[in-house]
């Protein structure tokens, strides 16, 4: 058994990066995978943003015939 | 025109919310409700690799009507929305869409409504089954006048000797409407006494939610189960009420065990897809979001995360192509700002961080207010030793985003840094709220209040 030691010697770097401290860095947030959405909330939201649309429209003209009217 | 499926139309409003007093206890034993901020324990991914909502829930890879973000624990976050802040909910789900779906069809009429309901005689029509039952669906679902609807239903009821379920289930739904939550729920176990329906413990379960009590209302959708084994509307029902509670492990499974029944159900592959992505297999999340692909979904959001599974599975071919195609069928600011935002990382991965910079500053030229955009670019001033910015942008970044940990982390090791010691405490001990398992925020604490003792 002695013998079978002494064949593994202890290797001891003498240069080189001898040991990792853990610094704390910053983190980043991560990457986001965006949810996906149902199709009937995609249909609501459509319907939202033509309604919107539509009241935009309709404050464009109601505007521009204040301006011409006086 | 749009058909809303009951079950699936709800969004709480602001004035539900913060002004609950159905839920019975406020302050809920852990596991037993739905509103308390779950950040404490977890299951699944940390938000170290998953991002949170502001609730402290993982993000879902699925958005529905009803379970849009949880529930916030103030009245600022209820305002603010997670994912943008631009489309916030209505004040009360009364004024939200239940009034545009009603009113959108009448104001295309210039006659006026078709039917005007303040004449009409309810107790006649109660008496001829047939007519009352398409009338009450006519003043519910397009008229949206509630309270004649539960006149009529309440009529016709009587009328049909307290012995007819469907009539039981409307008078619930116009409850629940009206917030009556356990009448509603009277109502509905009442009809399930007569007729095992599915959607009856749909409802049932949805009443539960409402009043917080997830761990009853899973309780009513596993007896729905022994009735109707393997239905996929109830299988649902569980997946979500799991992922409501933070228990992504268990809504996996319900979810697979949904697909085995349904498997072109795109809320299932979605949320399996994501939550795959999120514990480190963005291989396998990559072939749930192709299945999704060749299904015919075709959205900004499904390319984005096409473009972000294939960079994480190292199959650079088709990173950018989906990335553009995301950027191309975006539909508003927001969704561009989330696309570039990924980009960004895709940027910083390869190692170009000048490309990573400008997607980061194009994220925050689409969307003023993106919390987590802020906070890398501040990471990014930081490796340029541009102190001030990053500190700027960091405190931007925790304002708008309080619930994430990153902000808050990266000011204390800023802080630190440059021998802020008490901001950086403070900072850390926001961090440490926002995610208590976070060891460098342990940490950075610990060598904190030794410094202190010291002095």
């Amino acid at each position: 058994m002695p013998e079978v030691k002494s064949m593994f010697r202890e290797v001891l770097p003498k240069q080189g990066q001898l040991c990792v401290e853990d610094v704390p860095t910053m983190v980043m947030c991560k990457p986001k995978l965006l949810p996906l959405k149902s199709v009937t909330l995609t249909k609501l939201e459509k319907m939202q943003r033509d309604a919107q649309e539509t009241i935009k429209q309709q404050e464009m003209v109601q505007s521009s015939q204040d301006e011409t009217q006086p | 025109m749009v058909y809303v499926d009951e079950i699936d139309v709800d969004q709480e409003g602001i004035a539900e919310m913060t002004l609950d007093e159905n839920s019975i206890a406020q302050v809920a034993r852990p596991g037993t409700s739905l509103r308390q901020a779950t950040a404490k324990k977890h299951e699944g991914p940390s938000p170290a690799v998953r991002p949170v909502t502001q609730s402290g829930r993982p993000l879902t890879g699925f958005v529905r009507p009803g379970t849009q973000s949880g529930r916030p624990g103030t009245m600022e976050q209820a305002i603010r929305t997670p994912r943008t802040a631009h489309t916030a909910r209505p004040i009360t789900s009364a004024s939200g869409r239940y009034i545009r779906l009603g009113t959108a069809s009448m104001l295309t009429n210039p006659d006026g409504p078709f039917i005007n309901l303040s004449r009409l005689n309810l107790s006649k029509y109660a008496h001829s089954p047939n007519l009352a039952k398409t009338l009450f669906e006519y003043i519910f679902h397009h008229e949206n006048d509630v309270k004649n609807a539960l006149e009529l239903a309440a009529l016709a009821t009587e009328n049909a000797q307290f012995k007819d379920w469907w009539w039981k289930v409307q008078l619930g739904k116009c409850y629940y409407r009206l917030g009556l939550f356990r009448e509603a729920e009277n109502q509905f176990k009442s009809a399930l006494a007569h007729q095992d329906m599915v959607d009856t413990f749909l409802y049932l379960g949805k009443v539960y939610a409402r009043m917080d009590q997830p761990l009853t209302a899973l309780s009513m959708y596993k007896q729905g189960l022994d009735r109707f084994p393997k239905e996929v509307t109830l299988l649902c029902a569980v997946a979500r009420i799991h992922e409501e509670m933070n228990n992504l492990t268990s809504a996996t499974e319900y979810y697979k065990e949904l697909l085995k029944q349904d498997n072109t159900h795109v809320e299932a592959i979605a949320c399996i897809g994501s939550n795959h992505f999120y514990t480190d297999q963005p291989e396998i999340a990559l072939r749930f979001y192709r299945r999704l692909l060749q299904m015919g979904v075709y959205n900004c959001e499904l390319f984005n995360n096409l473009g972000l599974c294939c960079f994480y599975a190292q199959q650079y071919d088709m990173i950018l192509t989906s990335f553009e195609r995301a950027l191309s069928l975006a539909e508003n600011d927001e969704e561009v700002a989330e696309v570039w935002y990924n980009l960004g990382h895709v940027a910083v991965g390869i190692g170009d961080l000048n490309l990573a910079y400008q997607c980061f500053k194009l994220t925050l030229a689409n969307n003023n207010d993106h919390a987590e955009a802020y906070n890398n670019l501040a990471v990014l001033e930081m490796r340029k030793n541009h102190v001030e910015q990053a500190r700027a942008l960091l405190q931007t970044s925790a304002a708008l985003a309080p619930h994430m940990y990153e902000p808050h982390f990266n000011f204390a090791c800023l802080s630190d840094k440059i021998g802020d010691l008490q901001s950086s405490y403070v900072a850390a001990q926001k961090s440490e709220a926002a995610f208590p398992d976070h060891v460098e925020t342990q940490q950075l604490l610990e060598k904190l209040r030794q410094h202190f003792a010291m002095i």
